[in-house]
């Protein structure tokens, strides 16, 4: 059990609307300095000033297919830059899930909808997939595979890279 | 095995594979533009390495914000001109066009080799029977620093193409209506093989249309076969094309799809052709036939982004760019163009746009309000004539009827 892997926070609930990379990032905000992404956080999106709003550690509830669309890095960047400690979510489109992993932001497969709403506090499981309710009810999500959690673990995929390549070189040596 | 697990096999430097299994394939190009190019570049320092796996197959593009419209966007061009130099890989920095088109025309594209780069639509290349893997900054910059990309081996599904296409019915109207089909998360993490008669016959152009919006279904790969028999796959959708219509994917999201019959007599105020979807030369041939003979209406903008310098070379051969211009419509310089409303037209709340792109969402031109209808260039030329959707045929015959 990892214990940087459980996470608890206050909901931002999304319903069933599908959340594309249109609505977390909006295509003018792409170029920004990074430093600035997190000002754009879901700007596009019937919440457009989430960013003001938001509070570190928070998790976005979702419904189907959250990050649809876009290979934009910014988005999950602009999420994690603005405090969002976790997305919860019906399911994911494929390279927006290997994004926000690939930089450490955590992102979980579980049906919330009509179980919590905004402001709540939940807590989230990646070692098992859990997660647990205001009022003490649990919900199974699905459990993060042994890759996800070994590059969350690592704090993202380019400290796994460079230590698989230091590796690779200290074995040449 | 099938034919995405054999070249899956083969990149793992293994016998076989099964659906589900981690593997670890090497890869042929790496490619980034200069909306994904800066946060890979930022990641691959990260990685304290001294070199990329081999700077022949690293491409960077200047292609989403060119010429710059802002000066971050310029600080970003620098910043990739810097890094092209420092490790040597292949820059295009003059505006030679869209990544994807830039990967067909220059890409060394070879059925069955690894295609990984930092854009949602590097499906386009599964047209040319490559393993075109979309990514984010971050994961292109671990490919560039290894040469290799961490899959799991997905569940494959064969979408069978047969008969021929009624006149006015293109590629882009098969896309559509496979994306209202099954939905825009129908092949969410899974590979699609393309098969059938009508793909036998199918012209790059029509096949890369088709490839290009597979990720509109959440498509982990897309792959067009050459074959009859392309081995076993998890399920197999039959279509017969002769009984396709002209469609168009409505306001927010190109799974909404409908007849143009449907939607005909919706006023446009603009007018958008072009992308790595539908801005090749036959795409302009089938637009300057509209322009040849009628002229954009008088409260319709009309923007023509040719997908690449050699696709604009060609327009100005064959006279195509003239009679765009002439017809009242703005060709400008290959790239992205409004697409995904960076520059060169966007639009405000009040604006209802016919668009050859690959996507509609609320905001995705512009203003969140902003209506964007996908449909074939044909359709949206004669939208641009007529201030209006139509059916294509409507302004004037269409050849073959």
């Amino acid at each position: 059990m990892d214990k940087k892997l459980i996470f608890h926070g206050r909901v931002w609930y999304f319903g069933e609307d599908v959340i594309d990379t249109d609505q977390i990032l909006p295509g003018y905000a792409m170029t920004c300095e990074r430093e600035q992404l997190k000002d754009y956080a879901l700007a596009g999106s019937k919440i457009p000033d989430f960013a003001k709003k938001v509070q570190p550690g928070d998790i976005i509830v979702a419904g189907k297919n959250f990050g649809a669309g876009s290979s934009r890095e910014q988005a999950p960047v602009a999420l994690q830059s603005s405090g969002v400690g976790a997305v919860v979510a019906v399911s994911f489109a494929r390279i927006f899930r290997r994004n926000a992993i690939n930089i450490g932001l955590p992102v979980l497969y579980a049906d919330l909808i009509g179980l919590v709403k905004s402001g709540d506090e939940i807590t989230v499981d990646f070692n098992t997939g859990e997660i647990t309710l205001p009022d003490g009810r649990t919900v199974a999500g699905q459990q993060p595979g042994e890759s996800v959690r070994s590059i969350l673990a690592a704090g993202g995929l380019i400290p796994k890279v460079r230590q698989q390549l230091q590796r690779k070189g200290g074995e040449a040596k | 095995m099938n034919e995405i697990e054999r070249y899956l096999a083969k990149a793992a430097n293994k016998d076989t594979v099964r659906v589900g299994e981690d593997i670890t394939i090497r890869v042929d190009t790496v490619a980034a533009h200069d909306v994904t190019a800066p946060m890979a570049i930022h990641q691959f320092a990260d990685i304290e390495t001294d070199k990329v796996f081999d700077p022949n197959k690293v491409m960077l593009v200047l292609d989403h914000v060119f010429p710059a419209p802002t000066v971050q966007a310029r600080k970003n061009h620098c910043q990739m001109a810097a890094f092209a130099k420092q490790y040597g890989v292949r820059y295009f920095g003059k505006g030679e066009g869209v990544i994807h088109q830039l990967l067909a025309e220059k890409g060394n594209l070879a059925r069955g080799s690894v295609l990984v780069a930092a854009d949602s639509h590097t499906c386009t290349a599964g047209a040319y029977g490559v393993l075109a893997f979309g990514v984010g900054s971050t994961e292109a910059a671990a490919a560039m620093a290894t040469g290799t990309l961490d899959i799991e081996v997905p569940p494959v599904q064969l979408i069978q193409l047969d008969g021929v296409l009624q006149p006015g019915v293109y590629a882009k109207d098969i896309v559509l209506y496979l994306v209202g089909k099954f939905g825009t998360d129908g092949f969410t993490d899974q590979g699609i093989i393309f098969a059938g008669s009508w793909v036998k016959n199918a012209t790059l152009a029509e096949k890369m249309t088709i490839s290009n919006m597979t990720i509109e279904m959440g498509a982990m790969l897309s792959y067009f076969s050459e074959l009859d028999d392309v081995g076993p796959v998890a399920l197999t959708h039959r279509f017969d094309v002769s009984t396709f219509v002209p469609v168009a994917a409505c306001p927010h999201s190109p799974g909404n799809v409908k007849p143009l019959s449907e939607v005909a007599g919706t006023p446009i105020t603009q007018v958008v052709v072009g992308s790595c979807t539908n801005g090749r030369l036959s795409d302009m041939r089938d637009v300057a036939a509209v322009f040849a003979k009628a002229r954009v209406h008088p409260e319709v903008t009309c923007v023509v982004v040719p997908a690449s310098a050699e696709v604009a070379d060609a327009m100005d051969k064959e006279g195509l760019t003239k009679i765009i211009r002439d017809a009242g419509a703005t060709v400008t310089n290959p790239g992205c163009g409004p697409c995904y409303g960076g520059h060169m037209g966007l639009v405000s709340s009040t604006d209802t746009v016919a668009s050859t792109t690959n996507r509609n969402f609320s905001g995705r031109m512009g203003a969140t309000d902003a209506k964007v209808y996908l449909v074939s260039p044909r359709a949206a030329a004669e939208a641009a004539v007529a201030g209006t959707l139509v059916v294509p045929g409507t302004i004037m015959p269409l050849e073959g009827e």
